[in-house]
């Protein structure tokens, strides 16, 4: 192999080499997609936006994630600490003899023209499906927005986790004007001399921090937070009762916060279209209040991804780290904690939900237009069954967000990176495919009257799937005294009981002849964590038992 | 020194009762690099260990093995009688530990630290931690990402030493510390410990700090003991006439290179 011949070229091939299985994976999944449209639609057969086609939402996803992939990647923010106060450019690039300017400039040059391209491609790809999407202006907005995320992560900043607020908040306003030029039909030359000059705007910042990074300059403004600090010391509580409490606060500092501050970051935003939905038709409304109630669940996804790694700032971030491999406290123990910090976690992202919709709702003058909604499920099913739907529909959101965090803990908990990296390609195939045959069920009625009619072999099928691995984990944890006889049974029997309750439950609310007991028998079972919940120690002695 | 009568520790016959790590033929690779071959060390109680080799020598591993972290692919480990693996609550709570990584959550203040970590062990002594914070010049209220590499090592310590465990384990404990903290601190401590009858393992790549503070030393090279003996019987076996090698010279005689190497 030819070695760089510059510094430019030695930050291109850095870039490259570190992720060039992402870019062979991107080329394959574009590959995919070209594939589905030929068997599914056939050559020269157009593909709409409208239902019932809609298969361009496949590429949505996968988009989306490559998209914040690359933000990453070129703003070097899967290395560092995004919280800290320290600049995430690398350290170790700021003592190559080449020019701050060059420093700032190739990485952006670099990720300016991936982002654009990744745009341009799929803009291609969709022509080739007839569909006419603009081509500049969103190349231009990907390239904008990723020199921003660059110029302002990597800039020093006086406290911590200020570097996140002002990213966030500089990109939502960013997207919030794009939105509503297109709200506004803006004229494409307009768009592009809104974005174009931030490019240049972006660079000077960027170089600004990087200048500042390099010199060591970091701002320090912990002198203005000295006064609290104190004052939180000498209120500090006592000891910890036991071991499972220290362990359960150390969880919740390292992790347990990550969640609620996520969902307090996109509350306002998301309550802010109630301001401008109330004199719109009452759908609109109902949309944004589904949009909130669905963000602990779905930002859960994202916080998860933190609390099954060990250690998010060890070399190994996976691997248990010595400190907490020696903790003298069993797996299981240290997994209680890591399942008791997620119940704390979802309880404050909800109390901020629950705090916010109505006031929201209140300050927005939409107040009446959801008690009315409420007014007809008490008319249409009963007051009492009402409620229950209700409380039902909050816990089932509540115990959805808790198991986001947490269902997937078993996997980051092994420590092993093939395992994690075959799971994300499972998901990943999951996203790719799901959408297609969705379509494909919905469009073909024969499909979806076949799918009806197996439901419930499909459900039970999976319920057996579930029984045999949650077998061989109750096997696993027995067999290598993870947990104590008396442990096993008690949550064999705590999870019955709580399969039956919820039983109960639909079969109570949901009283319609044409559902038989059977299924919902089978979704209560499907509903209620058992294997991936009891493989969790099994993964975690498997990490720190190497 | 002074301490329990000297004994070769791949000798295993000491008395259970008094034998604080027991290691039986243990094996262990790293794909194609086998990190420990056939290791058998039995350590009786109430003296320092001192556990010397080159870097990569596989010095961390059989620490690692020792704590539970690795398992014993085959042989086995036990400390005080027990599996690490199969009763890491009956193990850990015993031992102290102080990793070579540094790995302390860096988000602590000091006093955090002691607050979290007091709860593990009901034999803690908060008198003797606050002698050693004050001792060590560690500021409660500094947050442990922000105290130097040999602050940091000093906050390991702290939380190793503040109820007095049975056994306590060093990972190459000079990391960071500079010559004077180091030969003030790290050689009272481990005397303090070795006179109260507990036992100290420690690692080290350093040759003349094992010499000054280690009744026993066990050199290992390749994964294999070289040597295992009492400090004064090695130095006796090798004196010639009147002058006694150093351990460094001993170290070279056995392995064939020095255990650190040489500045570029």
């Amino acid at each position: 192999m030819r070695s760089p011949q510059s510094p430019a070229q030695a930050i291109a091939w850095e870039f490259r080499r570190r992720h060039l299985r992402v870019l062979i994976a991107l080329a394959g999944y574009l590959l995919v997609l070209a594939a589905i449209k030929l068997l599914m639609r056939g050559l020269g057969q157009p593909i709409t936006l409208e239902p019932p086609d809609g298969r361009v939402g496949v590429a949505l996803g996968p988009l989306s994630v490559t998209f914040f992939y690359f933000l990453a990647v070129f703003s070097f923010g899967l290395a560092g600490d995004l919280a800290a106060r320290q600049s995430i450019y690398p350290a170790r690039m700021f003592t190559l003899p080449v020019t701050t300017r060059a420093l700032a400039g190739w990485p952006m040059l670099y990720g300016s023209a991936v982002m654009a391209s990744l745009w341009l491609g799929m803009a291609l790809l969709a022509r080739w499906w007839d569909l006419a999407l603009p081509v500049i202006w969103p190349a231009l907005l990907a390239a904008v927005f990723l020199a921003w995320t660059q110029a302002l992560t990597w800039m020093p900043y006086g406290w911590r986790g200020v570097r996140v607020v002002v990213t966030v908040l500089w990109l939502a306003a960013l997207d919030v004007i794009v939105l509503l030029a297109i709200h506004f039909k803006v004229s494409e030359p307009l768009m592009i001399g809104f974005l174009a000059p931030q490019l240049p705007l972006a660079y000077l910042t960027a170089r600004f921090a990087v200048a500042r990074a390099r010199r060591g300059d970091i701002p320090d403004w912990r002198g203005m937070r000295a006064r609290p600090a104190a004052i939180a010391q000498v209120s500090q509580p006592g000891h910890f009762p036991s071991p499972a409490r220290a362990q359960l606060w150390f969880e919740w500092r390292r992790h347990g916060r990550t969640l609620p501050a996520l969902v307090a970051l996109l509350l306002p935003f998301e309550l802010a279209f109630l301001f401008l939905v109330r004199h719109d038709p009452p759908v609109l409304i109902f949309e944004t209040l589904l949009v909130v109630l669905l963000t602990p669940p779905f930002m859960a996804t994202f916080a998860a991804t933190m609390v099954s790694r060990a250690n998010p700032h060890a070399r190994d971030s996976y691997g248990v780290t010595p400190f907490d491999a020696t903790r003298p406290m069993t797996s299981a123990g240290l997994i209680g904690a890591k399942l008791g910090m997620a119940i704390w976690s979802t309880l404050g992202a909800w109390l901020l939900v629950l705090v916010a919709i109505p006031l929201g709702l209140k300050l927005s003058g939409t107040w009446p237009t959801v008690i009315g909604w409420v007014d007809w499920l008490a008319r249409v099913f009963g007051t009492p069954r009402a409620i229950v739907i209700l409380l039902l529909v909050f816990s089932s959101l509540i115990v959805s967000t808790w198991k986001q965090l947490v269902h997937s803990m078993y996997i980051g908990l092994t420590g092993r990176v093939w395992v994690i990296r075959t799971s994300w390609l499972f998901a990943l195939a999951f996203i790719i495919m799901i959408g297609p045959v969705a379509q494909w069920i919905i469009d073909d009625r024969a499909v979806a009257a076949g799918v009806w009619t197996a439901l419930p072999w499909i459900l039970a099928a999976l319920v057996g799937v579930k029984m045999i691995a949650a077998a061989w984990v109750a096997q696993r944890l027995y067999s290598s005294r993870l947990l104590s006889d008396r442990m096993l049974v008690t949550g064999a029997a705590g999870w019955m009981v709580a399969v039956l309750l919820l039983y109960g439950l639909l079969a109570w609310a949901f009283f319609a002849p044409l559902i038989p007991r059977y299924l919902l028998g089978l979704v209560a079972i499907l509903a209620m964590p058992l294997a991936r919940l009891s493989a969790a120690p099994l993964a975690l002695a498997w990490n720190r038992h190497r | 020194m002074g301490h329990q009568p000297a004994a070769i520790v791949t000798d295993s016959t000491a008395p259970t009762a008094s034998v604080v790590i027991t290691v039986s033929d243990l094996t262990r690779r790293f794909g194609a690099t086998t990190a420990l071959a056939s290791v058998s060390l039995s350590l009786p109680r109430g003296a320092v260990y001192g556990l010397v080799g080159a870097n990569g020598a596989g010095k961390t591993t059989l620490i690692k093995h020792i704590l539970g972290l690795l398992r014993a692919e085959s042989g086995s480990v036990r400390v005080f009688g027990l599996d690490p693996v199969a009763d890491p609550v009956g193990v850990l709570s015993r031992i102290g530990y102080l990793s070579e990584e540094n790995d302390l959550p860096g988000w602590m203040r000091v006093d955090e630290l002691i607050r979290y970590s007091r709860a593990f062990y009901p034999a803690w002594d908060d008198g003797y931690a606050e002698e050693l914070r004050q001792r060590f010049a560690l500021d409660s209220t500094a947050r442990i990402k922000n105290l130097s590499k040999g602050q940091k090592a000093r906050a390991g310590l702290l939380i190793a030493l503040a109820y007095r465990p049975e056994l306590l384990v060093l990972d190459e404990p000079s990391s960071g510390l500079d010559p004077i903290v180091r030969r003030d601190i790290l050689g009272a401590v481990l005397r303090t410990i070795a006179d109260e009858g507990r036992t100290v393992l420690f690692s080290s790549h350093l040759l003349d700090e094992v010499e000054r503070v280690a009744d026993h030393v066990t050199m290992i090279s390749q994964g294999r003991v070289v040597l295992s003996a009492p400090l004064d019987a090695i130095r006796e076996s090798h004196r010639v006439g009147e002058r006694t090698p150093s351990l460094e010279e001993i170290f070279v005689a056995h392995v064939g290179m020095p255990a650190t190497p040489p500045d570029p």
